[in-house]
Protein backbone atom coordinates (compact mmCIF):
# COMPACT_ATOMS: atom_id res chain seq x y z
CA UNK A 1 0.00 0.00 0.00
CA UNK A 2 1.07 3.22 -1.40
CA UNK A 3 -0.21 5.21 1.90
CA UNK A 4 2.13 2.95 4.64
CA UNK A 5 5.21 4.20 2.77
CA UNK A 6 7.57 6.80 4.42
CA UNK A 7 7.29 7.88 0.50
CA UNK A 8 3.61 9.67 1.74
CA UNK A 9 5.57 12.59 3.85
CA UNK A 10 5.58 14.69 0.67
CA UNK A 11 3.60 18.23 0.57
CA UNK A 12 0.40 16.70 -1.83
CA UNK A 13 -0.04 14.30 0.51
CA UNK A 14 -0.38 16.47 3.58
CA UNK A 15 -3.68 17.72 2.32
CA UNK A 16 -5.22 14.67 4.04
CA UNK A 17 -3.46 15.25 7.58
CA UNK A 18 -6.98 14.74 9.41
CA UNK A 19 -7.57 18.28 10.99
CA UNK A 20 -8.76 18.34 14.46
CA UNK A 21 -7.89 19.60 17.64
CA UNK A 22 -5.13 17.36 19.05
CA UNK A 23 -4.49 18.91 22.54
CA UNK A 24 -7.23 20.13 25.04
CA UNK A 25 -5.94 23.40 27.15
CA UNK A 26 -3.46 22.80 30.10
CA UNK A 27 -3.64 24.91 32.96
CA UNK A 28 -0.30 26.81 33.47
CA UNK A 29 0.45 28.85 36.46
CA UNK A 30 2.93 31.92 35.87
CA UNK A 31 4.31 33.11 39.37
CA UNK A 32 6.44 36.12 39.37
CA UNK A 33 9.08 35.45 42.67
CA UNK A 34 9.97 38.85 42.81
CA UNK A 35 8.78 42.44 42.48
CA UNK A 36 10.25 43.38 39.20
CA UNK A 37 9.31 40.09 37.53
CA UNK A 38 5.73 40.89 38.98
CA UNK A 39 5.79 44.25 36.92
CA UNK A 40 6.21 41.78 33.67
CA UNK A 41 3.64 38.94 34.92
CA UNK A 42 1.14 41.77 35.55
CA UNK A 43 1.59 42.99 31.86
CA UNK A 44 1.55 39.92 30.18
CA UNK A 45 -2.41 38.79 32.49
CA UNK A 46 -3.69 41.62 30.24
CA UNK A 47 -3.34 39.57 27.12
CA UNK A 48 -5.95 37.24 25.89
CA UNK A 49 -4.97 33.26 27.09
CA UNK A 50 -6.42 29.90 27.30
CA UNK A 51 -6.09 28.65 30.64
CA UNK A 52 -3.32 30.42 32.18
CA UNK A 53 -3.50 32.01 35.30
CA UNK A 54 -0.71 34.69 36.76
CA UNK A 55 0.41 34.92 40.35
CA UNK A 56 2.78 36.48 42.60
CA UNK A 57 4.82 35.38 45.17
CA UNK A 58 6.95 38.15 45.91
CA UNK A 59 5.44 38.53 49.31
CA UNK A 60 6.62 35.22 50.75
CA UNK A 61 8.10 34.34 54.06
CA UNK A 62 11.26 32.88 53.52
CA UNK A 63 12.46 29.17 53.12
CA UNK A 64 12.37 27.01 56.93
CA UNK A 65 15.85 27.76 58.47
CA UNK A 66 17.62 24.82 59.30
CA UNK A 67 16.55 22.68 61.76
CA UNK A 68 12.88 23.61 61.31
CA UNK A 69 10.10 21.48 60.16
CA UNK A 70 9.37 22.22 56.04
CA UNK A 71 6.03 23.59 55.53
CA UNK A 72 4.11 24.01 52.16
CA UNK A 73 1.71 26.03 53.52
CA UNK A 74 1.74 29.32 51.67
CA UNK A 75 -0.35 31.92 49.50
CA UNK A 76 -0.11 33.34 46.78
CA UNK A 77 -1.87 36.90 45.42
CA UNK A 78 -3.25 36.72 42.01
CA UNK A 79 -3.28 39.95 40.09
CA UNK A 80 -6.20 41.14 41.57
CA UNK A 81 -5.04 40.90 44.78
CA UNK A 82 -6.46 38.28 45.99
CA UNK A 83 -5.08 35.31 48.17
CA UNK A 84 -4.78 31.83 46.85
CA UNK A 85 -3.62 29.08 48.59
CA UNK A 86 -0.43 27.04 47.34
CA UNK A 87 -1.44 23.98 47.62
CA UNK A 88 -4.60 24.33 45.86
CA UNK A 89 -3.32 26.01 42.68
CA UNK A 90 -0.37 23.94 42.37
CA UNK A 91 -2.57 20.87 42.69
CA UNK A 92 -4.99 21.67 39.99
CA UNK A 93 -1.40 23.22 37.87
CA UNK A 94 -0.14 21.03 34.75
CA UNK A 95 2.60 23.03 34.48
CA UNK A 96 4.24 25.82 36.82
CA UNK A 97 5.97 28.56 35.65
CA UNK A 98 8.29 30.52 37.91
CA UNK A 99 9.58 33.96 36.92
CA UNK A 100 12.44 35.37 38.73
CA UNK A 101 14.46 38.36 37.82
CA UNK A 102 18.63 38.10 37.73
CA UNK A 103 20.21 39.22 40.92
CA UNK A 104 16.75 39.11 43.02
CA UNK A 105 16.14 37.08 45.82
CA UNK A 106 13.95 33.71 44.97
CA UNK A 107 13.68 32.41 48.10
CA UNK A 108 9.90 31.34 47.37
CA UNK A 109 11.12 29.00 44.77
CA UNK A 110 11.93 26.77 47.30
CA UNK A 111 8.12 26.56 48.73
CA UNK A 112 6.46 26.63 45.43
CA UNK A 113 8.86 23.73 44.17
CA UNK A 114 8.02 21.63 46.90
CA UNK A 115 4.54 21.82 46.51
CA UNK A 116 4.81 20.57 42.89
CA UNK A 117 7.13 18.07 43.19
CA UNK A 118 4.36 16.55 46.16
CA UNK A 119 1.62 16.99 43.93
CA UNK A 120 3.47 15.90 40.28
CA UNK A 121 3.59 19.39 38.52
CA UNK A 122 6.50 20.10 36.28
CA UNK A 123 8.12 23.30 36.81
CA UNK A 124 10.31 25.44 34.60
CA UNK A 125 12.02 28.79 36.38
CA UNK A 126 12.84 31.90 33.89
CA UNK A 127 15.11 34.27 35.28
CA UNK A 128 14.58 37.40 33.24
CA UNK A 129 17.08 40.56 33.13
CA UNK A 130 20.11 39.26 33.21
CA UNK A 131 21.69 41.76 30.54
CA UNK A 132 23.52 44.24 32.14
CA UNK A 133 23.54 41.94 35.65
CA UNK A 134 26.77 40.65 37.36
CA UNK A 135 27.73 36.88 37.03
CA UNK A 136 27.60 36.70 40.79
CA UNK A 137 23.97 38.14 40.69
CA UNK A 138 22.98 35.97 37.88
CA UNK A 139 24.45 32.77 40.35
CA UNK A 140 22.08 33.80 43.14
CA UNK A 141 19.30 33.51 41.80
CA UNK A 142 19.72 30.46 39.71
CA UNK A 143 21.16 28.59 43.25
CA UNK A 144 17.59 29.18 44.06
CA UNK A 145 16.17 28.42 41.09
CA UNK A 146 17.78 25.66 39.88
CA UNK A 147 16.85 22.70 42.57
CA UNK A 148 13.28 23.75 41.42
CA UNK A 149 13.38 24.17 38.20
CA UNK A 150 12.83 20.97 35.94
CA UNK A 151 13.72 23.25 32.87
CA UNK A 152 15.46 26.38 33.36
CA UNK A 153 16.07 29.51 31.24
CA UNK A 154 18.03 32.15 31.51
CA UNK A 155 16.47 34.80 29.10
CA UNK A 156 18.16 38.44 27.75
CA UNK A 157 14.34 39.52 27.22
CA UNK A 158 11.39 40.03 29.25
CA UNK A 159 9.54 39.65 25.81
CA UNK A 160 10.55 36.02 25.88
CA UNK A 161 7.92 34.99 28.96
CA UNK A 162 5.54 35.78 26.69
CA UNK A 163 6.37 33.69 23.21
CA UNK A 164 7.38 30.73 25.50
CA UNK A 165 3.93 31.13 26.80
CA UNK A 166 2.39 31.10 23.11
CA UNK A 167 4.24 28.61 22.15
CA UNK A 168 2.95 26.45 25.17
CA UNK A 169 -0.64 27.26 24.23
CA UNK A 170 -0.91 28.63 27.65
CA UNK B 1 3.40 26.31 18.41
CA UNK B 2 3.73 28.74 15.99
CA UNK B 3 1.08 31.01 14.45
CA UNK B 4 1.31 30.21 10.08
CA UNK B 5 2.84 33.46 9.81
CA UNK B 6 5.49 33.41 12.51
CA UNK B 7 5.88 29.25 10.96
CA UNK B 8 6.06 30.74 7.18
CA UNK B 9 8.62 33.60 8.51
CA UNK B 10 11.41 30.84 9.71
CA UNK B 11 10.87 28.26 7.09
CA UNK B 12 11.31 30.40 3.65
CA UNK B 13 14.96 31.33 2.81
CA UNK B 14 14.03 32.31 -0.83
CA UNK B 15 15.29 35.69 -2.38
CA UNK B 16 13.83 38.78 -0.50
CA UNK B 17 12.11 36.63 2.64
CA UNK B 18 13.52 37.29 6.04
CA UNK B 19 15.09 34.14 6.90
CA UNK B 20 16.45 34.08 3.03
CA UNK B 21 18.37 37.46 3.89
CA UNK B 22 19.75 35.81 7.76
CA UNK B 23 21.43 33.04 5.82
CA UNK B 24 22.46 35.98 2.98
CA UNK B 25 24.72 37.82 5.64
CA UNK B 26 27.17 34.42 6.39
CA UNK B 27 29.19 32.20 4.44
CA UNK B 28 27.24 29.20 4.37
CA UNK B 29 28.78 25.63 3.31
CA UNK B 30 28.08 25.38 -0.59
CA UNK B 31 29.35 21.96 -1.58
CA UNK B 32 32.23 19.39 -0.18
CA UNK B 33 35.90 20.01 -2.41
CA UNK B 34 35.54 16.89 -3.29
CA UNK B 35 32.95 18.05 -5.80
CA UNK B 36 35.15 20.08 -7.83
CA UNK B 37 38.39 17.76 -7.62
CA UNK B 38 40.33 19.67 -10.29
CA UNK B 39 41.03 22.11 -12.39
CA UNK B 40 38.52 21.87 -15.18
CA UNK B 41 36.78 19.17 -13.70
CA UNK B 42 33.14 19.09 -14.34
CA UNK B 43 30.62 21.90 -13.29
CA UNK B 44 28.56 20.84 -10.16
CA UNK B 45 24.74 21.90 -10.07
CA UNK B 46 24.28 23.32 -6.81
CA UNK B 47 20.77 24.66 -5.53
CA UNK B 48 20.74 27.03 -2.14
CA UNK B 49 18.20 29.19 -0.51
CA UNK B 50 15.97 28.42 -3.82
CA UNK B 51 18.18 29.76 -6.77
CA UNK B 52 19.67 27.46 -9.04
CA UNK B 53 23.70 27.91 -9.48
CA UNK B 54 26.26 26.62 -10.92
CA UNK B 55 29.85 26.06 -9.73
CA UNK B 56 32.91 24.82 -11.32
CA UNK B 57 36.68 25.12 -10.82
CA UNK B 58 38.43 26.60 -13.71
CA UNK B 59 41.67 26.11 -15.43
CA UNK B 60 43.66 28.20 -13.13
CA UNK B 61 42.09 27.39 -10.01
CA UNK B 62 39.68 29.93 -9.75
CA UNK B 63 36.26 28.83 -8.13
CA UNK B 64 32.77 29.79 -9.04
CA UNK B 65 29.57 29.93 -8.58
CA UNK B 66 27.33 31.32 -10.82
CA UNK B 67 23.59 31.45 -12.22
CA UNK B 68 23.01 28.06 -13.63
CA UNK B 69 21.58 29.22 -16.91
CA UNK B 70 22.93 30.64 -20.13
CA UNK B 71 21.53 34.32 -20.41
CA UNK B 72 21.43 33.32 -24.53
CA UNK B 73 18.26 31.03 -24.78
CA UNK B 74 18.19 30.27 -20.94
CA UNK B 75 19.68 26.62 -21.14
CA UNK B 76 21.36 24.51 -18.52
CA UNK B 77 24.97 25.40 -18.38
CA UNK B 78 25.58 22.27 -16.47
CA UNK B 79 25.86 21.12 -20.01
CA UNK B 80 29.03 23.34 -20.77
CA UNK B 81 32.18 22.54 -21.32
CA UNK B 82 34.89 23.60 -18.71
CA UNK B 83 37.58 25.09 -20.42
CA UNK B 84 40.29 27.40 -21.11
CA UNK B 85 39.25 30.10 -18.42
CA UNK B 86 35.37 29.53 -18.54
CA UNK B 87 32.53 27.64 -18.44
CA UNK B 88 31.52 27.39 -22.30
CA UNK B 89 27.92 26.93 -23.23
CA UNK B 90 27.43 23.83 -25.93
CA UNK B 91 24.51 25.26 -27.92
CA UNK B 92 25.70 28.68 -29.04
CA UNK B 93 28.95 29.01 -27.75
CA UNK B 94 28.48 31.54 -25.54
CA UNK B 95 31.36 31.57 -22.56
CA UNK B 96 31.24 32.64 -19.00
CA UNK B 97 34.05 33.24 -16.49
CA UNK B 98 33.74 32.47 -12.90
CA UNK B 99 32.32 35.73 -11.96
CA UNK B 100 29.65 35.26 -14.76
CA UNK B 101 31.01 37.89 -17.17
CA UNK B 102 30.98 36.69 -20.39
CA UNK B 103 33.72 36.73 -21.99
CA UNK B 104 32.64 35.72 -25.74
CA UNK B 105 29.91 35.21 -27.80
CA UNK B 106 30.98 33.55 -31.08
CA UNK B 107 28.23 34.95 -33.12
CA UNK B 108 29.55 38.93 -32.33
CA UNK B 109 32.58 40.28 -33.25
CA UNK B 110 34.77 40.57 -30.83
CA UNK B 111 35.39 44.25 -30.92
CA UNK B 112 31.87 45.32 -30.43
CA UNK B 113 32.13 44.84 -26.91
CA UNK B 114 28.83 42.92 -26.86
CA UNK B 115 29.68 40.44 -23.93
CA UNK B 116 30.87 42.65 -21.77
CA UNK B 117 27.34 43.42 -21.55
CA UNK B 118 26.32 40.14 -20.45
CA UNK B 119 26.97 38.97 -16.67
CA UNK B 120 25.19 36.37 -15.04
CA UNK B 121 24.67 36.78 -11.18
CA UNK B 122 27.51 35.03 -9.41
CA UNK B 123 28.48 34.51 -5.71
CA UNK B 124 32.01 33.90 -4.06
CA UNK B 125 33.04 30.96 -3.63
CA UNK B 126 35.87 29.98 -1.01
CA UNK B 127 37.56 27.17 -0.10
CA UNK B 128 38.55 26.01 3.52
CA UNK B 129 38.27 22.88 5.91
CA UNK B 130 37.08 20.59 2.83
CA UNK B 131 34.17 22.71 2.01
CA UNK B 132 33.52 25.36 -0.50
CA UNK B 133 31.65 28.11 1.25
CA UNK B 134 30.17 30.90 -0.03
CA UNK B 135 27.94 34.10 0.37
CA UNK B 136 25.33 34.94 -1.44
CA UNK B 137 24.43 38.57 0.60
CA UNK B 138 25.58 41.84 -0.80
CA UNK B 139 28.52 42.57 -2.03
CA UNK B 140 29.16 45.21 0.05
CA UNK B 141 28.59 43.53 3.58
CA UNK B 142 30.74 40.25 2.76
CA UNK B 143 31.78 38.77 6.35
CA UNK B 144 35.23 37.70 7.38
CA UNK B 145 35.81 34.08 6.34
CA UNK B 146 34.69 31.47 8.46
CA UNK B 147 36.37 30.71 11.53
CA UNK B 148 34.40 27.71 12.40
CA UNK B 149 37.13 25.21 14.65
CA UNK B 150 36.38 22.10 12.73
CA UNK B 151 37.25 24.16 9.21
CA UNK B 152 40.49 25.67 10.47
CA UNK B 153 42.34 22.67 11.82
CA UNK B 154 44.66 20.36 9.99
CA UNK B 155 42.60 18.26 6.80
CA UNK B 156 43.85 14.72 8.47
CA UNK B 157 42.08 16.06 12.05
CA UNK B 158 38.88 16.51 10.34
CA UNK B 159 36.35 14.90 8.41
CA UNK B 160 33.22 16.36 6.52
CA UNK B 161 30.06 14.90 5.32
CA UNK B 162 26.83 15.62 3.91
CA UNK B 163 23.66 14.44 2.98
CA UNK B 164 20.63 15.66 1.49
CA UNK B 165 17.21 15.92 3.72
CA UNK B 166 14.17 15.82 2.47
CA UNK B 167 12.77 18.52 4.58
CA UNK B 168 12.94 21.93 5.51
CA UNK B 169 15.91 22.93 6.95
CA UNK B 170 14.15 24.61 10.68
CA UNK B 171 12.97 21.01 11.16
CA UNK B 172 15.61 19.17 10.94
CA UNK B 173 17.81 22.19 12.63
CA UNK B 174 15.71 21.68 15.47
CA UNK B 175 16.53 18.58 16.35
CA UNK B 176 19.74 18.95 16.75
CA UNK B 177 19.15 21.46 19.67
CA UNK B 178 16.36 19.02 21.02
CA UNK B 179 18.78 17.52 23.85
CA UNK B 180 15.46 15.34 25.12
CA UNK B 181 15.25 12.94 21.99
CA UNK B 182 18.45 11.46 22.96
CA UNK B 183 17.08 9.28 25.52
CA UNK B 184 14.60 7.68 23.31
CA UNK B 185 15.47 8.02 19.61
CA UNK B 186 19.06 7.01 19.63
CA UNK B 187 18.85 5.04 23.13
CA UNK B 188 21.02 1.69 22.60
CA UNK B 189 23.53 3.64 20.03
CA UNK B 190 25.77 5.02 22.83
CA UNK B 191 26.91 1.76 23.78
CA UNK B 192 27.62 0.32 20.29
CA UNK B 193 29.12 2.91 17.67
CA UNK B 194 32.31 2.99 17.70
CA UNK B 195 32.40 6.62 17.27
CA UNK B 196 30.56 7.16 21.30
CA UNK B 197 31.37 4.02 23.10
CA UNK B 198 33.62 3.93 26.08
CA UNK B 199 33.74 7.33 27.05
CA UNK B 200 32.79 7.77 30.82
CA UNK B 201 30.16 10.18 30.15
CA UNK B 202 28.44 7.51 28.73
CA UNK B 203 27.81 5.82 31.89
CA UNK B 204 25.90 9.50 33.19
CA UNK B 205 23.96 9.22 30.00
CA UNK B 206 22.34 5.80 30.69
CA UNK B 207 22.20 6.42 34.44
CA UNK B 208 20.03 9.36 34.55
CA UNK B 209 17.56 9.09 32.08
CA UNK B 210 15.29 12.45 33.02
CA UNK B 211 18.27 15.07 32.54
CA UNK B 212 17.14 18.45 33.20
CA UNK B 213 17.94 21.28 30.78
CA UNK B 214 19.01 24.58 31.75
CA UNK B 215 18.85 27.02 28.08
CA UNK B 216 20.95 30.05 28.13
CA UNK B 217 21.00 32.91 25.53
CA UNK B 218 24.97 33.49 24.37
CA UNK B 219 26.18 36.07 22.07
CA UNK B 220 26.23 34.15 18.79
CA UNK B 221 22.80 31.89 19.83
CA UNK B 222 21.87 29.91 22.56
CA UNK B 223 23.61 27.28 24.93
CA UNK B 224 21.55 24.14 26.01
CA UNK B 225 22.89 22.44 28.92
CA UNK B 226 21.89 19.14 29.90
CA UNK B 227 22.29 17.93 33.33
CA UNK B 228 22.95 15.05 35.03
CA UNK B 229 24.29 13.87 38.71
CA UNK B 230 27.18 12.88 39.18
CA UNK B 231 29.47 11.57 41.78
CA UNK B 232 29.70 13.47 45.55
CA UNK B 233 26.51 16.06 44.92
CA UNK B 234 28.01 17.38 41.23
CA UNK B 235 26.42 17.44 37.99
CA UNK B 236 27.37 15.91 34.66
CA UNK B 237 27.19 18.67 31.94
CA UNK B 238 26.69 18.33 28.55
CA UNK B 239 26.53 21.29 26.74
CA UNK B 240 25.25 22.00 22.71
CA UNK B 241 26.04 25.53 21.51
CA UNK B 242 23.65 26.53 18.63
CA UNK B 243 25.22 29.40 16.12
CA UNK B 244 22.45 31.00 14.00
CA UNK B 245 20.81 30.51 12.08
CA UNK B 246 21.53 26.60 11.89
CA UNK B 247 25.08 25.14 13.41
CA UNK B 248 25.36 22.94 16.32
CA UNK B 249 27.75 20.95 17.70
CA UNK B 250 27.27 17.98 20.18
CA UNK B 251 29.22 17.53 23.79
CA UNK B 252 32.27 15.52 23.23
CA UNK B 253 32.68 12.17 24.20
CA UNK B 254 35.80 11.08 26.15
CA UNK B 255 38.68 11.02 23.78
CA UNK B 256 36.52 10.53 20.73
CA UNK B 257 36.37 13.25 17.55
CA UNK B 258 33.90 16.57 18.55
CA UNK B 259 30.94 16.66 16.09
CA UNK B 260 28.44 18.82 14.64
CA UNK B 261 26.04 19.98 11.83
CA UNK B 262 24.96 23.06 9.52
CA UNK B 263 21.87 22.36 8.29
CA UNK B 264 21.38 24.67 4.69
CA UNK B 265 18.46 25.05 2.54
CA UNK B 266 18.35 23.78 -0.88
CA UNK B 267 15.22 25.20 -1.34
CA UNK B 268 12.19 25.47 1.92
CA UNK B 269 11.17 21.91 1.18
CA UNK B 270 14.95 20.00 1.39
CA UNK B 271 17.94 20.86 3.06
CA UNK B 272 21.76 19.51 3.22
CA UNK B 273 22.67 18.35 6.55
CA UNK B 274 26.27 18.95 6.96
CA UNK B 275 28.04 16.84 9.18
CA UNK B 276 31.53 16.78 11.09
CA UNK B 277 33.96 15.21 13.05
CA UNK B 278 37.55 16.95 14.00
CA UNK B 279 39.78 16.74 16.98
CA UNK B 280 41.04 20.17 17.88
CA UNK B 281 44.36 18.48 18.78
CA UNK B 282 45.15 14.66 17.41
CA UNK B 283 44.61 13.77 13.94
CA UNK B 284 41.73 11.17 13.48
CA UNK B 285 42.92 7.82 13.32
CA UNK B 286 41.98 5.72 10.20
CA UNK B 287 39.68 3.16 12.30
CA UNK B 288 37.64 6.65 12.80
CA UNK B 289 38.03 7.61 9.17
CA UNK B 290 36.54 4.38 7.76
CA UNK B 291 34.12 4.27 10.56
CA UNK B 292 32.32 7.69 9.84
CA UNK B 293 32.57 6.70 5.75
CA UNK B 294 30.58 3.82 6.20
CA UNK B 295 28.06 5.81 8.19
CA UNK B 296 29.02 5.96 11.90
CA UNK B 297 28.43 8.49 14.43
CA UNK B 298 26.57 11.88 12.90
CA UNK B 299 27.35 10.19 9.35
CA UNK B 300 25.69 8.13 6.74
CA UNK B 301 26.11 5.86 4.31
CA UNK B 302 25.44 6.93 0.53
CA UNK B 303 24.33 5.61 -2.71
CA UNK B 304 27.20 5.65 -4.83
CA UNK B 305 27.81 8.86 -6.83
CA UNK B 306 25.56 11.19 -5.01
CA UNK B 307 24.23 12.58 -1.49
CA UNK B 308 21.40 10.63 -1.04
CA UNK B 309 21.56 8.43 1.77
CA UNK B 310 21.27 4.66 1.12
CA UNK B 311 18.52 4.46 3.98
CA UNK B 312 15.56 6.84 2.60
CA UNK B 313 11.89 7.54 2.47
CA UNK B 314 11.79 5.30 -0.73
CA UNK B 315 12.74 1.96 1.49
CA UNK B 316 11.29 3.05 4.80
CA UNK B 317 14.95 3.74 5.82
CA UNK B 318 15.18 0.03 5.85
CA UNK B 319 13.36 0.02 8.98
CA UNK B 320 13.91 -3.29 10.79
CA UNK B 321 11.23 -4.10 13.20
CA UNK B 322 12.94 -7.15 14.51
CA UNK B 323 16.06 -4.90 15.86
CA UNK B 324 13.55 -2.62 17.29
CA UNK B 325 11.62 -5.21 19.11
CA UNK B 326 14.37 -6.63 20.09
CA UNK B 327 16.06 -3.67 21.82
CA UNK B 328 18.78 -3.21 19.60
CA UNK B 329 17.41 -0.11 18.28
CA UNK B 330 15.29 1.86 19.54
CA UNK B 331 13.77 3.39 16.54
CA UNK B 332 14.05 0.45 14.18
CA UNK B 333 16.47 2.78 11.60
CA UNK B 334 20.19 1.93 12.34
CA UNK B 335 22.68 4.89 13.09
CA UNK B 336 22.14 8.57 14.63
CA UNK B 337 21.73 10.22 11.30
CA UNK B 338 19.50 8.28 9.72
CA UNK B 339 17.12 7.58 13.12
CA UNK B 340 16.90 11.73 13.19
CA UNK B 341 16.39 12.01 9.68
CA UNK B 342 13.54 9.56 9.31
CA UNK B 343 11.77 10.97 12.18
CA UNK B 344 12.01 14.47 10.71
CA UNK B 345 11.37 13.74 7.30
CA UNK B 346 8.29 12.18 8.70
CA UNK B 347 6.66 15.78 9.53
CA UNK B 348 5.90 16.58 6.03
CA UNK B 349 8.08 18.64 4.18
CA UNK B 350 7.15 21.60 6.14
CA UNK B 351 5.79 20.85 9.53
CA UNK B 352 2.48 22.42 9.97
CA UNK B 353 3.64 24.01 13.73
CA UNK B 354 0.34 25.91 14.53
CA UNK B 355 -0.52 21.34 15.40
CA UNK B 356 1.90 20.92 17.65
CA UNK B 357 2.02 20.44 21.45
CA UNK B 358 5.09 21.75 22.46
CA UNK B 359 6.43 21.22 26.29
CA UNK B 360 8.44 22.54 28.64
CA UNK B 361 11.46 20.60 27.59
CA UNK B 362 10.91 22.06 24.39
CA UNK B 363 12.29 25.63 25.90
CA UNK B 364 15.37 25.31 23.72
CA UNK B 365 13.41 25.05 20.31
CA UNK B 366 11.04 27.96 22.23
CA UNK B 367 14.10 29.88 22.56
CA UNK B 368 15.70 29.14 19.06
CA UNK B 369 12.73 30.21 17.32
CA UNK B 370 13.05 33.29 19.62
CA UNK B 371 15.88 34.48 18.76
CA UNK B 372 15.42 34.33 14.92
CA UNK B 373 12.56 35.81 15.14
CA UNK B 374 13.99 38.87 17.02
CA UNK B 375 16.93 38.69 14.54
CA UNK B 376 15.36 38.65 11.60
CA UNK B 377 12.90 41.55 12.17
CA UNK B 378 16.15 43.90 13.87
CA UNK B 379 18.26 42.72 10.02
CA UNK B 380 15.05 43.23 8.34
CA UNK B 381 13.57 46.93 9.74
CA UNK B 382 17.42 48.04 10.77
CA UNK B 383 19.76 46.12 9.20
CA UNK B 384 21.54 45.12 12.27
CA UNK B 385 24.10 41.68 11.15
CA UNK B 386 22.30 38.83 13.09
CA UNK B 387 24.18 36.97 16.22
CA UNK B 388 26.36 34.19 14.30
CA UNK B 389 28.01 36.43 11.54
CA UNK B 390 30.68 37.72 14.17
CA UNK B 391 34.01 35.48 13.77
CA UNK B 392 34.08 35.38 17.11
CA UNK B 393 30.47 34.03 17.33
CA UNK B 394 31.92 31.15 15.41
CA UNK B 395 34.76 30.14 17.85
CA UNK B 396 33.38 28.14 19.81
CA UNK B 397 32.73 24.65 21.22
CA UNK B 398 30.82 21.87 23.07
CA UNK B 399 31.47 20.82 26.03
CA UNK B 400 30.90 18.00 28.29
CA UNK B 401 32.30 18.39 31.89
CA UNK B 402 31.34 18.18 36.02
CA UNK B 403 30.91 21.42 37.92
CA UNK B 404 29.46 21.62 41.25
CA UNK B 405 25.80 21.71 41.59
CA UNK B 406 25.59 25.58 42.56
CA UNK B 407 27.78 26.73 39.39
CA UNK B 408 26.22 28.01 36.51
CA UNK B 409 27.40 25.91 33.78
CA UNK B 410 28.20 29.51 31.42
CA UNK B 411 30.54 30.21 34.11
CA UNK B 412 32.04 27.00 35.57
CA UNK B 413 32.78 26.04 30.99
CA UNK B 414 33.13 29.63 30.22
CA UNK B 415 36.82 29.02 28.79
CA UNK B 416 36.09 25.68 27.79
CA UNK B 417 33.21 27.01 25.56
CA UNK B 418 35.90 29.27 23.13
CA UNK B 419 37.83 27.51 20.51
CA UNK B 420 41.00 27.79 21.06
CA UNK B 421 43.72 26.40 18.93
CA UNK B 422 46.04 23.42 20.39
CA UNK B 423 44.23 23.13 23.67
CA UNK B 424 42.68 20.10 23.93
CA UNK B 425 38.70 19.86 24.95
CA UNK B 426 36.75 19.46 27.73
CA UNK B 427 35.08 16.08 28.10
CA UNK B 428 34.34 12.88 29.92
Amino acid sequence: MASESARMSSAAEARFRIDAPNSKGRAIKIIALDAPAERVVRRLAQASWNRASFFTASAFAGPPASGESFSMTGWLSDVAGRTKNLIDDVACADLIVMVATAGENAHAATIIGEAASAKRVNTTGLIIGGAGKSDEALAKTLAQLRPWSLMLVIAGADDYVEDMLVALRA
Amino acid sequence: MLRKEQNDLLTQTGPGTPMGQMFRCSWIPALLSEELPERDSPPVRVKLLSERLLAFRDSEGRLGLIDEFCAHRGISLWFGRNEEKGLRCPYHGWKYDVTGQCIDVPSEPAESGFCNKIKLKSYPLIEKGGILWTYMGPPEKRPPEPSWEFASVPDKQRFVSKRHQECNWLQAMEGGIDSSHVSFLHRGDLGSDPLFKGAKGNQYNLGDARPVFEVVESPGGLYIGARRNAENGKYYWRITPWVMPSFTMIAPRGNHSVHGHFWIPIDDENCWTWSFDYHPIRELTAAEVAAMREGKGVHVALIPGTYRPTANKDNDYLMDRAAQKAGHSYSGVAGFAMQDASVQESMGPIVDRTKENLVSTDNGIIMARHRLMRAAKALVEKGITPPGVDPEHQKIRSVAIVLPADVPYKEGAKEALIAKPGVAPATV
